[in-house]
């Protein structure tokens, strides 16, 4: 187990390498000029020469990168960002929260609803309730949240004068503020990525209740609700955590978008705002954070399958 | 002789019809010289046994119509402006009302299909090339090439999609072309490695090994001989694909990164920009939202189907 994770860890080190490079190769080789954009916008300095030759910009791109990724590795300085000049790790850090919260209640939403709509439709298959569970799988599907959060922020200020909150308010200071703010972003993001985790819940408990244990259980005269929730559900929950693992890009990459639309200040809205100003060195890290952290998390989804399915032994 | 492989892959599918009684299993087995082409069985195996396909397959043919029809049967123009028209809801002049500057929005709504189409299957068509050509060159050539290949597709996926799309977008500049390309290369990169999956399998049959005892060089094999065989997998890649994309492009658009204005778009149509207007008139935020939500359940659902009907090894999921 030890020299699997390890060799795990080793086999992470060379994507990241690429990941680094790919990220830094499309920031600097693409057209686009942060130097024009801040000259136009601000007189950061007198010419562009000059702005360019301070934010080290008129340097060949290999010693760029060497400078950024050596910064990061040897120091653990992921650089500042052009415009407020400020730490971009320390911004990361202090904006992390927010988008773990938003993450972490969007998760348990969609999985919340996921997983009880998927075994009310597995354990009444073809029934009435069955077929709501699928349509409704459907409909999660096909609605994209972006669209379906529009409409919460729109519709009910128009028909019951009722709006989301727009002040953010930190957990620490004020927990239950910060729930209601946190609150409809989540319901809205969870809602719409519930619908895979249902339709594979359905399927996966399904292929599970054919098993043999079961029959044995149902032979022994256990209980529906023993069996479907003590011995069934575990092993039919393999798929839906190596689902959500698989989808942790897409709820990062959708929670820039929440968060834009609901103000939220976290990570997605500061990549957000630093690509419309062309903060290369913002965008470069941000998109090497969170690239590390989705391969660390793919590699810590395929250790819980060895906590979820003793079976499972890694070399 | 892989058109026959096909339809038997599907009729194989039919275990009820089989059991029913030993005399339909043979006459089903017996019946073989087949006058229809193996795409046709497709078609009516979806309409006999796909209710949801059907659907999806419905909505597809409709926007597609729309799409191409839209000069045709649109009154007005897509940018045509009407000062005193402005914010009107639903009426027989204006079937969906109109916007902030007195634009009909249906027939915003139909060009927007238009553009959907145009990126969605664009980009689908630019990704299936790519994703073929890693795919099957990895596969095929295996070794150190497709080690290091497969590392830096590990590496492009181990990005949140939308976040990389949002980077190179956000410095390339909103752009129909533009979006159309990148969405292209992000699926072709993502969807290389089910190609090489299967490229991999094709390339161990026996066939495909006497055509190298024969003589025939690597771009006989590849094309003529492994590609046919990938081909029913790059189809249901393509159709499963298209609503993403089509998903893709409206999330960029929404965001100001997608296709520029004045060309409407649905996720462009229900941008943040317009936020102030839909107070004013939500018809503005529901059709949009419910012509995408359409969208993406037709594509979808056809894909579902397509994929169940042309490839079982790829079923679920």
């Amino acid at each position: 187990m030890k020299r699997y994770v390890l060799r795990r860890v080793a086999l992470a080190i060379p994507t990241l390498f690429l990941v680094s490079v790919i990220v830094f190769a499309m920031m600097r080789l693409m057209p686009g000029d942060v130097a024009t954009r801040m000259v136009e916008g601000h007189a950061y300095a007198p010419t562009l020469a000059a702005l360019r030759k301070d934010l080290g910009l008129d340097r060949p791109v290999y010693v760029q990168y060497a400078e950024w990724i050596s910064g990061i590795v040897l120091r653990g300085d992921f650089g500042n960002s052009y415009w407020t000049r400020q730490p971009i790790w320390d911004e990361f850090v202090r904006r992390f929260p927010v988008t773990l919260e938003l993450a972490v209640l969007t998760i348990i939403v969609s999985v919340v609803i996921g997983v009880l709509v998927g075994i009310v439709s597995a354990v009444r298959q073809d029934t009435a309730s069955d077929y709501i569970g699928r349509i409704l799988a459907i409909m999660a599907l096909s609605v994209p949240y972006f669209g379906l959060a529009v409409l919460v922020v729109v519709l009910p200020s128009i028909y019951f004068k009722w709006t989301p909150v727009w002040t953010y308010a930190p957990l620490t200071r004020d927990p239950l503020e910060n729930l209601k703010i946190m609150i409809v972003p989540a319901l809205v993001f969870g809602v719409t990525r519930a619908g895979p985790i249902m339709r594979i819940m359905r399927s996966s408990l399904l292929d599970v209740l054919r098993q043999e244990y079961i029959r044995t259980a149902w032979s022994k005269g256990l209980s529906e609700r023993t069996i479907v929730l003590r011995h069934a559900l575990k092993n039919a929950l393999i798929p839906v955590i190596s689902l959500i693992g698989l989808q942790m890009p897409l709820y990062i990459g959708g929670s820039v978008i929440i968060e834009a639309i609901f103000r939220l200040p976290g990570v997605g809205l500061f990549f957000f705002e630093a690509l419309n100003k062309l903060d290369y060195p913002v965008v470069q890290s941000v998109n090497l954070i969170i690239a590390a952290m989705v391969v660390g998390l793919n590699l810590l989804i395929d250790l819980s399958y060895a906590f979820l399915d003793p079976r499972i032994r890694y070399r | 002789m892989r058109f026959w492989t096909r339809a038997s892959a599907i009729d194989s599918r039919r275990p009820v019809l089989a059991t029913s009684s030993v005399g339909a299993a043979v006459a089903v087995a017996v019946a073989v010289p087949r006058t229809r082409p193996w795409y046709a069985d497709v078609w009516i195996q979806m309409l006999r046994k796909k209710p949801l396909g059907t659907i999806g397959g419905v909505i597809v043919v409709v926007m597609l119509a729309a799409a191409l029809l839209a000069d045709i049967v649109v009154p007005y123009g897509f940018a045509q402006t009407s000062l005193s028209e402005r914010f009107i809801a639903m009426n027989g002049a204006h079937w969906l009302g109109t916007d902030q500057l007195g634009r009909d929005l249906l027939t915003r709504l139909i060009y927007g299909a238009r553009i959907s189409l145009y990126v969605g299957f664009g980009a689908v068509l630019i990704g299936c090339v790519l994703a073929t050509a890693i795919g099957v060159l990895s596969a095929y050539f295996g070794g150190r090439f497709d080690l290091w290949l497969q590392r830096g597709v590990d590496a492009w996926m181990a990005f949140p999609p939308l976040l990389l799309l949002m980077s190179i977008m956000s410095l390339l500049g909103p752009n129909v072309w533009s979006i159309t390309a990148v969405l292209g290369v992000a699926f072709g990169i993502q969807n290389s490695r089910i190609v090489r999956g299967v490229a991999l399998s094709i390339k161990e049959y026996t066939y495909v090994e006497s055509a190298r005892a024969l003589g025939s060089g690597h771009l006989r094999i590849t094309i003529g001989h492994i590609l046919p065989n990938v081909l029913p997998t790059i189809i249901v890649v393509a159709t499963t694909g298209l609503s993403t994309v089509i998903l893709t492009e409206a999330s960029l658009s929404f965001l100001g990164l997608g296709v520029p204005p004045p060309y409407p778009t649905w996720g462009g149509m229900l941008s943040l920009a317009g936020l102030d207007h839909m107070y004013q008139a939500p018809w503005l935020a529901i059709w949009p939202a419910v012509a995408l939500s359409l969208a993406v359940f037709g594509f979808n659902m056809l894909g579902d189907a397509l994929r169940d009907l042309l490839d079982p090894r790829l079923k679920g999921g």
